[in-house]
């Protein structure tokens, strides 16, 4: 240290203190506000992130599940003691009708004894049913949400004989099982619903009660810390019930197959990709706020400085050196990094309050505030060091004695705008300009606004096309009002002629296999009324007999596209070569998986799938008919409304993301934006002054800032325009093909048109204040100033 | 050493009238000044910079302005070349009443009449000398070829053309200055003002300067120059002396021309 000692840095910091104490405070409130922001975004990445691993967690998720038809009840019995399982547990299961507007099967699983360890639904709403009650149910939150029915519903579960399950694809009565009154007191949530996993769970009373009424065994198996459990577990189940069937053969095999569940696998590709898309996007937040955070406080830091670079130079010759005027800053500013740490800290545990983005939010096992302390104590302190260090650095840089800047110009580049001295200067300005005496150089700040610019386009152009899809039903293969399962020919007829229907399709749907032996769903349509929308994501709906249109996410899968060729088995021996005509989005009738499969016209379906295939009538209704006709259908035919698949759901659940991360962006860029021009003035009062000097009139002077503003702004559109409509154009492209539907962006050009001239005009408008300012500052006064 | 192309430039053009309204006589002095009095109000107490000044510059004089630090040399010739606001008094330059300009009537005649040199040059970095030179013709109205060309001859003239494509940042103060000075010609001034144009130079570059100006009043420049250094005030015709914001006496010298 020089001569100064501790003494001379605790007196220089109290002076600081005393002058700029109100300035520290406001940079170190903005500061914590925006850090915290910034940090609070990671916590609510985080909590994104994980939901469905601590869900896994929670709900103490089993690792493999299987269901045994209850006329095979050595296979369950033999399950526990298969290789590669650790534990198992074993629930009983239902199948009944319940009451409602509609005709609807729910499965009922209920265990003999309370289990704890292995499947544990986290109770989202009310409780579990309690051991001792035969009449309480918990229901999936899926299921709970579709039917209408919460806690305190009272529902009658009508149950099926396992004699009726084996008829369901004939019809059969009324069921004949028993009938119970239950009451729901819990709505779960797990992972996946559906499957061995039963959407109704009741408790081990109810299990008593209709022991002898069951239809099968739901089993839950963890397996031994092995790394081949899995394939040991899934080969011993195939033999050993392959043996049993051989012995006594289920009456419904073939509802019940004999195939193994592991639900730790199974989570949608459309959900990893729409939660890549979350967390990437979260990660473009932070950085842009962190970064735009840092350069704001970085910039006002050195301005407060730079204001008093007169006191550092007399410091200086007091024989203060730089540590030691350094230090004195960073006392002065540590009240002021205390507060900045503190706020930030408030407001990452405020995030607290966020729940995870998306579709992530259906897998949160702890809904509500969730504090995340060491991010709150890590990020509150890192956020008042942030501070701190930035003092520091921009007190040093301010304290530096002045060297003058060296820049070449390039006479020869500017031949065109040496037409008008306001355009030459201005633009020489903005482009050579530097932000602030020593400030980030103007290619910085052009760069960051063509990011921003590019990343508020991609963000909208992201969110138009999330909300096109969404509002377009056809775009993910639901065109239809409603589809009427297992349609008959008498039923089909019937609507052709009413004249509430609009538009009838039938369609057939089955499996074919590819010739290397993959099997594909394939499905068929055939107009009977009117025209269902189907939407296309290229070419054409195939019509010939060698033609074929496959799913984006087939022909993703398969790397094939419109064009090309696709060898298919055909029923009796051989194989048909099919020309790719379209890529059209499809709902599989199997599965509701979006955009998987082929569709071929239906002569060629009986060529290519063996077996009797599903049918399925599709119906658009007369406009405003459809409710009237869903409710007089539903009375008798198993028919079900429009269903947004869970892939375009999650999707669905992310429109307002894309839409906030544009807000915030415009908002940042535009502050960055606007501060840069309304300060351009400032920082360039002397080259103004000159102007003036030389004899350029106000208007001149003013024309000059326009034109600097404008240098500034057109660069960053024109640059950042194209950039987010080509960023926002492939990964829509990934996002959809991952879900299934058209690749195709919907580039918001109404918006564009008006937005582009608005931050134009914006620019140009801002420009008038810096101008009014240097108009009224005498040429004098500016000169000495700088 | 001083040819024909530099008369040509530097030689006062015809004044063609800057305000419709102002008629000026036949041969009316370049420049005219009645009781300029000129109030700064600073934090503790106002200063009474210019305290009623009187000064007359005829057409191709030669004028050094003298006095202490803080005497009001700056804030005068601020006043003069419109860059201020006097609070009470006249100045006419080339017979023109400059107090009752609009902002842009002022800036218009500060374009055709009025050249500044600075001590401190105030060129603009992002520029190269030539552009800063070319700027000063382009805002005066010349075409961009002719300004291109008017200041690669000044700059030739002043013995800076292999810089021209330099930025100030990157060249001597004495070159600076040259370029400054070329600035201030390039909308062919009749009166050309300097406030210690040799102050922030060394004795090599004060040199250089102080013949450029010598030069130039030679071919018929009319000057108004501010300086500290005797030497320097003797090269002029006249030196003003000022103090406390007045103007003391005059002292003609031999108008030495070396
Ligand atoms: N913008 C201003 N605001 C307040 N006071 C000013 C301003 N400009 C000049 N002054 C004051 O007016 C007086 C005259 O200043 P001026 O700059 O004209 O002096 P000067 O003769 O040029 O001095 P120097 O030889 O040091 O350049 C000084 O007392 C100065 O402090
Ligand atoms: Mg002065």
């Amino acid at each position: 240290m020089g001569g100064g000692g501790f003494g001379a840095v605790r007196a220089v910091a109290r002076a600081e203190l005393r002058t700029g104490w109100r300035a520290l405070l406001l940079m170190a409130l903005v500061f914590g506000l925006v850090g915290g922001i910034a940090t609070g975004a990671i916590a609510l990445a985080e909590r994104t992130a994980t939901a469905y691993p601590r869900l896994v967690e929670a709900v103490a998720l089993d690792d493999a599940r299987v269901l045994v038809a209850a006329d095979q009840p050595q296979l369950a019995a033999a399950v526990p003691s298969l290789p590669g399982v650790a534990e198992v547990r074993t629930d009983q299961a239902w199948i009944a009708q319940i009451d409602g507007p509609a005709l609807r099967f729910v499965s009922i699983g209920a265990p003999t004894t309370q289990h704890d360890d292995l499947v544990r639904p986290v109770v989202v709403a009310g409780r579990m049913p309690a051991r001792e009650a035969p009449d309480e149910v918990l229901l999936s939150e899926s299921i709970a949400a579709d039917s209408g029915l919460g806690v305190g519903s009272r529902i009658t579960l009508r149950m099926l004989t396992l004699q009726q399950v084996s008829m369901f694809d004939v019809g059969f009565g009324p069921p004949a099982g028993p009938t119970t009154q239950v009451t729901v007191v819990g709505i779960g949530r797990m992972p996946t619903w559906g499957g061995a996993l039963a959407a109704v769970q009741a408790g081990p009373a109810f299990a008593a009660k209709f022991l002898p009424d069951i239809v099968g065994y739901a089993i839950y198996a963890r397996f031994a810390p092995e790394p081949d459990a899995a394939q040991r577990f899934g080969a011993a189940f195939a033999r050993t019930a392959a043996v049993v069937d051989q012995i006594s053969p289920s009456v419904v095999a073939q509802y019940v197959p004999h195939s193994v569940e592991l639900p730790g696998a199974a989570v949608d590709p459309a959900v990893r990709a729409a939660e890549q898309v979350l967390v990437g996007g979260l990660v473009v937040f932070v950085i842009v706020l962190g970064l735009g955070g840092l350069q704001v406080l970085g910039q006002s830091l050195l301005r407060h400085h730079s204001a008093r670079r007169a006191t550092q130079r007399v410091e200086s010759a007091l024989g203060m050196d730089v540590v030691e005027r350094t230090a004195a800053r960073v006392l002065a500013a540590a009240g002021a990094g205390v507060v900045a740490g503190i706020v930030g800290g408030a407001v990452i545990l405020a995030a607290g309050w966020l729940e995870p983005l998306g579709s992530q939010a259906r897998f949160e096992p702890a809904p509500g505030f969730r504090p995340q302390w060491e991010l709150v104590i890590i990020g509150g302190l890192g956020i008042g060091v942030v501070f701190l260090m930035t003092v520091a650095v921009t007190a040093a840089v301010a304290g530096r004695a002045q060297q003058p800047t060296v820049t070449r110009p390039r006479p020869g580049g500017t031949r065109l705008l040496r037409r008008w001295p306001a355009a030459l200067l201005g633009t020489r300005l903005a482009l050579h300009g530097r932000v602030g005496r020593r400030g980030l150089p103007a290619g910085t700040t052009a760069v960051a606004a063509s990011l921003a610019i590019a990343g508020v386009v991609a963000a909208v152009a992201l969110g138009a096309s999330l909300e096109r899809l969404v509002d377009t039903p056809a775009r993910y293969g639901q065109g239809a009002d409603m589809t009427i399962v297992d349609a008959r020919e008498a039923d089909v007829g019937r609507l052709v002629a009413d004249p509430r229907v609009a538009a009838l399709d039938v369609g057939a749907s089955g499996t074919a296999t590819l010739a290397d032996g993959t099997p594909i769903e394939t499905t068929s349509r055939e107009v009977r009324k009117g025209s269902l929308p189907v939407a296309l994501a290229g070419g054409r709906l195939p019509v010939g007999h060698d033609e074929v249109a496959v799913g984006p996410r087939a022909a993703s899968t398969l790397g094939v596209n419109v064009g090309d060729t696709l060898d298919i088995r055909r029923v009796h021996g051989g194989t048909s070569t099919l020309r790719i005509v379209g890529v059209a989005v499809l709902t599989s009738q199997n599965n509701g998986a979006v955009g998987d499969g082929l569709l071929v016209a239906p002569t060629v379906m009986r060529e290519l799938v063996p077996g009797q295939p599903l049918f399925d009538a599709a119906v658009v209704a007369a406009p405003g008919a459809a409710d009237a006709l869903y409710a007089e259908l539903a009375q008798n035919l198993e028919v079900f409304p429009r269903q947004v698949p869970d892939a375009v759901r999650n999707l669905g659940d992310l429109v307002t993301l894309p839409e906030i991360l544009a807000l915030v962006l415009a908002v940042v860029a535009g502050a960055g934006m606007v501060h840069a021009l309304l300060t351009a003035g400032r920082r360039h009062a002397r080259e103004v002054a000159v102007l003036s000097v030389l004899g350029a009139t106000p208007g001149q002077v003013r024309s000059t800032l326009a034109v600097m503003a404008a240098a500034t702004v057109v660069p960053a559109l024109v640059v950042g325009v194209p950039l987010g409509l080509g960023a926002a154009r492939v990964l829509w492209w990934q996002l959809a093909t991952a879900t299934g539907v058209a690749g195709d962006l919907a580039v918001p050009w109404r918006l564009l048109l008006v937005v582009v001239p608005a931050v134009l005009a914006g620019a140009l408008l801002l420009s008038l204040a810096p101008a009014k300012r240097a108009a009224r500052t005498p040429p004098a006064v500016a000169l000495a100033g700088g | 050493m001083y040819d024909a192309t530099t008369r040509e430039v530097v030689a006062p053009v015809p004044d063609e009238s800057v305000a419709a309204a102002a008629t000026p006589d036949p041969a009316p002095p370049e420049l005219v000044v009645r009781g300029l009095r000129k109030t700064y109000e600073a934090e503790t107490a106002p200063v009474r910079a210019l305290r009623g000044v009187d000064l007359t510059v005829g057409r191709g004089e030669f004028v050094a302005l003298m006095g202490p630090s803080g005497s009001g040399k700056s804030t005068l010739l601020h006043l003069l070349a419109g860059l201020d606001r006097a609070d009470e008094g006249s100045v006419s330059i080339a017979g023109i009443r400059t107090e009752e300009l609009s902002a842009t009537r002022l800036a218009r005649l500060r374009r055709r009449h009025v050249g500044l040199v600075f001590q401190f040059f105030h060129l603009i970095d992002h520029m190269s000398a030539l552009e800063n030179v070319a700027l000063a013709a382009l805002v005066a109205g010349a075409k961009p070829a002719e300004a291109t060309e008017r200041a690669r001859d000044l700059l030739d003239t002043l013995g800076l053309l292999e810089k021209a494509g330099e930025s100030p940042a990157n060249l001597s103060g004495g070159q600076r200055q040259r370029v400054a000075i070329a600035r201030a010609l390039a909308n062919r001034p009749t009166l050309l003002l300097a406030d210690e144009p040799t102050g922030a130079l060394d004795s090599d570059g004060a040199a250089e300067v102080h013949d450029l100006f010598t030069r130039m009043h030679r071919v018929g420049q009319t000057i108004l120059m501010v300086t500290h250094s005797a030497d320097v005030a003797a090269g002029a015709q006249r030196i003003v002396r000022m103090r406390d914001g007045v103007l003391l006496g005059e002292i003609a010298t031999t108008g030495e021309q070396r």
